[in-house]
């Protein structure tokens, strides 16, 4: 086996306890594993795992607040999430597609074990967890994004779509303003674009994003140049792409 | 069957034509002669009427166009037969013994001719008559299908709606169990074959008392509370009578699933799940309420349930029955108002059911709440 850690610690991410208490009682008979922390809900696992930074998550989907996909959006993609469903064909296929490992419910302790092995070769290879794959493949077809997730920290903000002004691309990162207030976000904003409703948002330049209940005009700025001028007073540039596709929106 | 009413009708005729021929004065044996395979053509000609019964439907043809249909083959046939009879009787004559039959016959062409023509819309009329009844008894076998199918789909529907979330997850619980509380996983696994025993006995019937499908989900809920321990609680109000009217089957179930698992599952300190039945105005009313997460509103998979039941009371009750959904802040309220209808040993004066169909019997189960 390569360089992957002596001893696995892992985290334990279930809302029923009694799953919770069967996980362990599993990992307790294998060898080279500590369990380091047990977390009830999403928000609590964003927390615990952002601090105890394990390597290996087992992250139960179906959960209080944040489901097992928002989360894994929102830790260390180099941690091993290993997830497990009783039962969500949905998402059995977004892994399969992935070759993301998971577990079923009821747990077989052989299979689980396997998972360990399988997370320690996945940690070994440096490997990280597909995320945007994932929860681009987790969300039902036809469905678009209705609040997006930001950490700050070990916390968490949750963002009702409705909520958003505007998005700005910033390198690697996206700065989602709502309400005055501004989150940063680690992802690629044509990914961000694709998850939002299309009917509502709009890309009106490479690196704006535009909710269409704030716009209040677009002006001329010079020749062949406008600007979207927002409810708030706020002035984005508009790309002439964006002009059309705004255009097109407004005119349907 | 066809060759035997050949027969029987054939010989009929035949003695028919013969009784007539007779009469008329030909000689017994000569009309014998006749008559007989005359009466046999003619029974075939009978029973071929049924043809142009079938192709010229009496509900669906004009009276006019029927009555030219029928009459041109009575005059076609009738004269075809009566040809027959004529070259018949000139056969005859080539015995010496016969000589004349051809002039006799010809005597009583315009009897038979007669006769024929009525035996033959006679024929008509049975061919109709038969007709219709089995037109009848076809559509009885349709609608007795029909209803089988409905059954079966209905069955099948509520099969399907067993989550099969709940059972994977409690099956995870007795997993569980097996190793650290082997009695508790016992008790478990009696429990779950208990309630799906019974949402499958349930299913089977029409109607069934509100208490039994109450029980149903008390039973359910005692597999979730060992799944969700603290996190579930239950706050249950029947009014007094309440229990003894008529549900459909599984009417609530698709609901409270619903209330935990989009509800109370959802929320890390869990809730109270709030059932209320009572008896407003000649209306059963019955509330489904639980707590949940404002945060996490039109999560996927949520409402299947709901839908099934609107579905189901829309067509067992019409505009009679209503589903109102209701969400106040931090709480999801389903609120279903249905026709009262009473168990026919517990009718009450002024209950009268305007459901289609004599309801079961159910007993009443009688019930303790904790």
């Amino acid at each position: 086996m390569p360089d992957a850690p002596e001893r696995l610690r892992i985290v334990i991410v279930d809302d029923e306890e009694l799953a919770r208490r069967g996980l362990r009682r599993d990992l307790a008979a294998a060898a080279g594993v500590e369990v380091v922390a047990e977390c009830a809900d999403g928000f609590e696992a964003v927390r615990v795992v952002s601090e105890a930074k394990p390597d290996i998550v087992l992250l139960d989907i179906q959960m209080p607040r944040l489901d097992g996909f928002e989360v894994l959006e929102l830790i260390d993609p180099g941690a091993a999430v290993v997830f497990i469903t009783a039962h969500d064909e949905h998402a059995v296929r977004a892994f399969e597609v992935n070759a993301v490992d998971y577990l079923l419910k009821p747990v077989d302790p052989d299979r689980l074990m396997k998972a360990l092995a399988r997370a320690r070769e996945r940690l070994a290879r440096r490997e990280p967890m597909p995320v945007a794959a994932l929860t681009a493949a987790a969300r039902p077809a036809g469905t678009t994004l209705s609040r997006i997730l930001v950490r700050d920290g070990p916390r968490v903000h949750v963002l009702p779509v409705e909520s958003v002004d505007y998005v700005e691309a910033q390198d690697d990162y996206v700065a989602i303003h709502a309400g005055g207030r501004s989150h940063l976000k680690q992802q690629p904003i044509a990914q961000l674009e694709s998850a939002l409703d299309p009917g509502r948002f709009v890309r009106i330049h490479r690196s704006y994003i535009l909710n269409l209940d704030r716009l209040a005009r677009i002006e001329l700025y010079a020749k062949d140049s406008r600007v979207a001028i927002l409810r708030d007073g706020s002035r984005l540039p508009l790309s002439r792409a964006g002009h059309a596709r705004l255009r097109g929106l407004l005119h349907e | 069957m066809r060759v035997g009413l050949f027969l029987v009708v054939g010989l009929l005729l035949g003695w028919l034509v013969t009784a007539l021929l007779g009469a008329g004065g030909v000689p017994w044996v000569e009309a014998a002669l006749l008559g007989l395979p005359l009466g046999m053509v003619f029974g075939a000609i009978c029973l071929a009427a049924r043809y142009p019964c079938q192709a010229a439907p009496l509900a669906t043809t004009k009276p006019l166009r029927l009555a030219a249909t029928h009459a041109g083959a009575a005059v076609i046939s009738v004269g075809i037969w009566a040809f027959i009879g004529a070259v018949l009787s000139r056969g005859l004559e080539n015995n010496d013994r016969w000589a004349g039959a051809a002039g006799r016959y010809r005597g009583e062409a315009p009897t038979l001719v007669i006769v024929g023509l009525l035996v033959f819309l006679l024929a008509v009329a049975m061919h109709y008559l038969v007709l219709a009844l089995e037109a009848a008894r076809a559509a009885q076998v349709r609608g007795v299908e029909a209803r089988v199918l409905a059954r079966e789909a209905e069955l099948r529907a509520l099969r399907a709606q067993i989550d099969p979330h709940f059972l994977f997850n409690s099956l995870n619980s007795i997993g569980t169990l097996t190793s650290e509380d082997p009695a508790a996983a016992r008790r478990m696994c009696l429990l779950l074959a208990g309630f799906l025993r019974r949402s499958l006995q349930l299913g089977e019937r029409e109607r069934i008392a509100l208490s039994e499908e109450l029980a149903l989900a008390d039973d359910y809920l005692a597999i979730e509370k060992v799944r969700f321990g603290a996190r579930l609680a239950l706050d249950q109000r029947v009014e007094a009578g309440a229990g003894e009217c008529l549900v459909p089957p599984l009417i609530l179930q698709p609901l409270i699933e619903n209330a935990v698992r989009h509800g109370i599952a959802q929320l890390t300190e869990g809730g109270t799940l709030r059932l209320a039945a009572r008896r407003v105005g000649g209306r059963l009313v019955l509330e489904v309420a639980n707590p949940r997460d404002p945060e996490r509103t039109g999560r996927r998979g949520a409402g299947l349930g709901i839908d099934n039941v609107r579905g189901r009371l829309r067509t067992l009750f019409g505009e009679a029955a209503r589903l109102e959904i209701q969400t106040a802040g931090a709480e999801f309220r389903v609120t279903l108002a249905l026709p009262e209808l009473m168990a026919p040993a517990a009718e009450a004066p002024g209950a009268e059911a305007p459901a289609a169909g004599a309801p079961p019997a159910a007993p009443a189960t009688g019930r303790a709440h904790a």
